[in-house]
């Protein structure tokens, strides 16, 4: 297992430093407004020359990512390449200890194949070679929920708070992994029953992540000596100043959108993000690992600055659910809609911007597309994970909903 | 420079008591190395003594405003908004200053550009953006330009790159800080008759006597490059003063049939000047003659000096003739004339990635020391950090010859970026600037209805330190960023719309329902 785990990171490490780092690093679909690294090299060297980075709208990362790329790591070639590598090991690791937990073993045949799915999956890898701080979430996404699969209550939540910060859409993590921290990772799908604890034990959990992230917040109000930075940062998500590109479906349609119906669409679309938490928690409430699971498949479907890093997680997650497989009920489809996407959306983005020969509307329906497939393997996965407890089907009996 | 001046005098009146108004013309002839002329009129009106307004007074009855020769549309602008310093530019075409030289008046950037100094008011409809706002409309109503879409946008404030040109009148009431520039451009702005018509209005004799007689629509407006320009200037030693000036560059081996450079005022602008304007109190036409060796005649004589009053009453016209040149052979290499020789490009073929590139270089024997000033709209954003300053062919590291950079970054929807910095320019050297950009997305609404023409950047401007009203303009560039399918708003709502009803009702159709097991028929075969 460790000596094949470190080869595929070797193999990772060979790739980033190959010309292929220089192609994908402006790429849209690999890296949004709010994670490409070359974004975040100029707002280094702004706040390095004493310009005010959160003045302009170029940079939009957090006051703690230009503190951390302007003093610890150089925004060098070598340093970051091996950074974002060695993260990517860091979340096939931490995505391997979920499944342990999840299924209260020390060691399993099944690991490297976890491991192999997460670090193959070129959702996952690409945006790392591309430099795009979407790894860096992605990583902190696994770690909060490895930590929480573990009841290592602290960790969970500072990694919460710190990955929230860095891309708000997060904190609607926050409730699964509340459950997720009271309860425990173990399968119940097969058994569905009422949440064991009380529900007012979550209180100074709460707290305690109310207090790490409002003191993240006020840190980067005194490393960026103002304000400013919520509008460009947390204020991006809401107002979606900049209409680049991505594999998501907000940015054609508030290119599309009418001036006037402006901020009615963009209050619908970011309520519309918060609306499934409550009832996705309460359906799963007997296991709230699944249900954090589902809400990262809505938030790679419906955030305002997706790239291909958050689908991609959601994705690799689904090697942690094998009790799930049998119930899928269109399998095929969504894989094959996934395969359509991911040849249409860097063909379609090619044409457009690179040639000028195709235009917006191919690919704006290859994200249709995209979303669609995203889309089917959220719903196939509600209904596999609700199906599991009626158990096989008999012959001359069907399971339905009424 | 080696080129003397010849004057020619319509009309000279010399009075011992000095007029409150006083207006003078003037033209400018001035053959060029590549067969062509450059042609500078001024027409320039002093308000003796007159002081601009004080913006704390803007909220009270102004003083009552009487003028003879001085245009009153302007002059009430000028008080309505209390605006000491104004100049207005509107050109069309590339000025070559290789070939070229200096022109005459400096603002020679492609499109409109008006800057403008003024004294912070003290009420908020009296502020300086207010007032800007206010003059920017008054102006295109004058002179029928699209002046009014000189927003936030395009508004920026270099105030290093544009000091006044004249005195600023100190201000009454203790302003927070005193004098504030605001400039901006409209490198798509084209002149045109209709800009030109209302201009002529502003001189005391338009069109029909003096110098203005010239200014023929047909023939300035089929010039190579054509410009207008609007001046006020406050001195505290003498006045307001208002120079109107017409910049055209005629090629005359164009409209010849025997490909000659031959030229008379006939043959240019298709009239000889008739009589002089009587209230001019100076009307000049100054031939500057040409630096090369080839022989020319000019005729009639013209003269050298004149004293007392003196007008013109027959026509003049002025030939000029190279009587040994069979036919105009263009140079092929011509020195550059100015000081400094600029290009500015726009590399990569890609709609979100590319490079500006800008080559500066000294053609002066002395270092020159440069404000180097770049004003961006915000769908154009620089990459700063991608910054590189090289020296000469070889590529060498220069990046200490540009120093106190200031950057205002630009704001998506709102502000344009500014870049301005100094350049030290080793004596015939050569320095290649680079710097990636990336190019924004737009709304739909935000695109022009020619979205697929592009979008016309400013110029960069060149500020040298020892003569900053020599400014140097770099031609305007031309942006193609990607554009959205604009018949599709009610499709992408539509279609986007359906999908996430789907996705949501689906899913929520799931959570709801109960999971019933039923008990099927089995078909009997």
């Amino acid at each position: 297992m460790t000596f094949e785990f470190a080869l595929a990171v070797a193999t990772r490490t060979v790739l980033a430093f190959s010309p292929l780092e220089r192609l994908l690093q402006d790429d849209n679909q690999l890296s949004s407004p709010l994670t490409s690294y070359s974004r975040l090299q100029e707002g280094v060297y702004l706040f390095r020359h004493g310009i005010d980075p959160y003045a302009g709208g170029t940079f939009r990362h957090s006051p703690l990512s230009l503190s951390f790329f302007s003093t610890i790591v150089p925004a060098s070639r070598i340093p970051p390449a091996l950074l974002w590598t060695s993260l990517d090991a860091v979340g096939a690791w931490a995505l391997v200890n979920i499944w342990r937990s999840r299924s209260n073993i020390q060691r399993s045949k099944r690991d490297l194949r976890i491991a192999a799915i997460y670090l193959l999956n070129p959702y996952i890898f690409l945006p790392c070679l591309a430099l795009s701080t979407s790894t860096v979430e992605t990583t902190l996404q696994l770690l909060t929920l490895m930590f929480a699969s573990r009841g290592q209550s602290s960790l969970s939540l500072l990694t919460l708070a710190v990955l929230s910060h860095l891309s708000l859409p997060a904190i609607l993590l926050l409730l699964p992994v509340l459950l997720l921290l009271l309860s425990d990772p173990l399968s119940h799908l097969a058994s569905p029953k009422p949440f064991p604890q009380k529900l007012s034990k979550c209180v100074p959990l709460l707290v305690e992540f109310t207090v790490s992230f409002v003191t993240l917040a006020l840190a980067s109000t005194l490393v960026a000596g103002g304000w400013g930075w919520m509008r460009n940062t947390w204020g991006a998500g809401f107002l979606l100043p900049d209409l680049t590109p991505n594999p998501g479906l907000w940015w054609y349609f508030f290119t599309e959108m009418f001036d006037h119906f402006r901020p009615f669409f963009l209050a619908a679309f970011s309520l519309h993000l918060a609306i499934y938490v409550v009832p996705l928690c309460i359906k799963f409430q007997h296991d709230p690992l699944y249900a954090s699971f589902l809400l990262l498949g809505i938030l790679g479907t419906f955030k305002p600055y997706p790239t291909l890093s958050d689908p991609g997680l959601f994705l690799s997650f689904i090697s942690l659910f094998p009790e799930t497989y049998p119930y899928l009920r269109y399998p095929v489809v969504t894989a094959l809609l996934h395969l359509h996407a991911f040849l249409l959306l860097p063909l379609f983005h090619h044409l457009w911007i690179g040639t000028g020969t195709g235009n917006a509307n191919f690919f704006y329906a290859s994200t249709l597309v995209f979303g669609l497939a995203n889309g089917s393997a959220l719903l196939d996965y509600v209904w596999a994970g609700l199906r599991v407890a009626i158990g096989e089907e008999k012959e001359g009996w069907v399971v339905t909903q009424e | 420079m080696r080129w003397s001046i010849l004057f020619f005098f319509l009309s000279w009146r010399f009075s011992v008591t000095a007029a409150v108004e006083e207006y003078r013309e003037e033209l400018t002839l001035r053959p060029l190395v590549d067969g062509k002329l450059a042609a500078h009129f001024s027409f320039s009106t002093l308000l003796r003594s007159a002081v601009p307004r004080d913006p704390s007074s803007l909220g009270t009855d102004d003083t009552s405003q009487h003028y003879t020769l001085f245009p009153l549309a302007l002059g009430q602008i000028l008080r309505e908004h209390a605006i000491p310093e104004f100049h207005l530019t509107i050109n069309s075409g590339k000025w070559d200053y290789d070939r070229w030289g200096h022109p005459g008046e400096p603002g020679v950037g492609s499109g409109a550009e008006l800057w403008a100094w003024m004294g912070d008011g003290t009420a908020v409809q009296t502020s300086i953006d207010a007032r800007w706002k206010a003059l920017q409309n008054s102006l295109s109503g004058l002179f029928c330009a699209s002046l009014g879409s000189m927003d936030a946008l395009h508004t920026t404030s270099p105030a290093n790159a544009f000091l006044p040109t004249g005195d600023l009148p100190r201000l009454l009431a203790p302003a927070r800080d005193a004098y504030t520039l605001r400039h901006a451009t409209l490198p798509a702005e084209r002149v045109c008759t209709e800009n030109l018509t209302p201009f002529l209005k502003l001189l005391p004799c338009p069109s029909r006597a003096g110098i203005a007689a010239l200014l023929e629509p047909h023939r300035i407006f089929d010039a190579d490059w054509h410009g207008l320009g609007v001046h006020v200037r406050w001195r505290a030693d003498r006045g307001v003063q208002l120079t109107l000036t017409v910049q055209v560059v005629l090629d005359s081996v164009r409209t010849s049939t025997e490909r000659r450079r031959d030229w008379t005022l006939e043959s240019l602008f298709g009239r000889s000047l008739p009589r002089s304007c009587n209230v001019a109190s100076s009307s000049v036409v100054l031939v500057t003659l040409p630096s090369d060796e080839s022989a020319y005649t000019l005729s009639p004589e013209p003269h050298v000096s004149i004293e007392g009053t003196w007008s013109r009453t027959s026509d003049l016209n002025i030939v000029m003739k190279w009587p040994e040149e069979e036919r105009f052979s263009y140079p092929l290499n011509i020195p550059p004339l100015s000081d400094l020789s600029v290009r500015r490009t726009l590399k990569g073929s890609s709609q979100t990635h590319g490079e500006l590139s800008v080559v500066v270089r000294n053609n002066r024997p002395v270092p020159v020391r440069t404000h180097y000033l770049e004003t961006m709209p915000w769908h154009v954003e620089f990459f700063l950090h991608t910054l590189t300053v090289t020296c000469g062919d070889r590529g060498v590291d220069c990046a200490s010859l540009l120093t106190n950079m200031t950057y205002t970054p630009s704001r998506p929807h709102a502000t344009p970026a500014q870049l301005l910095a100094t350049l030290e320019l080793p004596p015939h050297e050569t320095l290649h600037l680079s710097l990636r950009v990336r190019k924004a997305f737009l709304r739909y609404t935000e695109h022009p209805p020619d979205a697929q023409r592009g979008w016309d950047l400013p110029p960069a401007v060149f500020v040298p330190f020892d003569a900053p009203h020599r400014r140097i303009y770099t031609p305007a560039l031309l942006v193609d960023l990607a554009t959205p399918d604009f018949s599709m708003p009610y499709n992408v709502i539509i279609m986007s719309s359906t999908l996430i009803a789907l996705i949501f009702g689906s899913l929520f159709n799931m959570l709801i329902r109960r999971f019933v097991v039923i008990e099927v028929d089995v078909k009997v075969d």
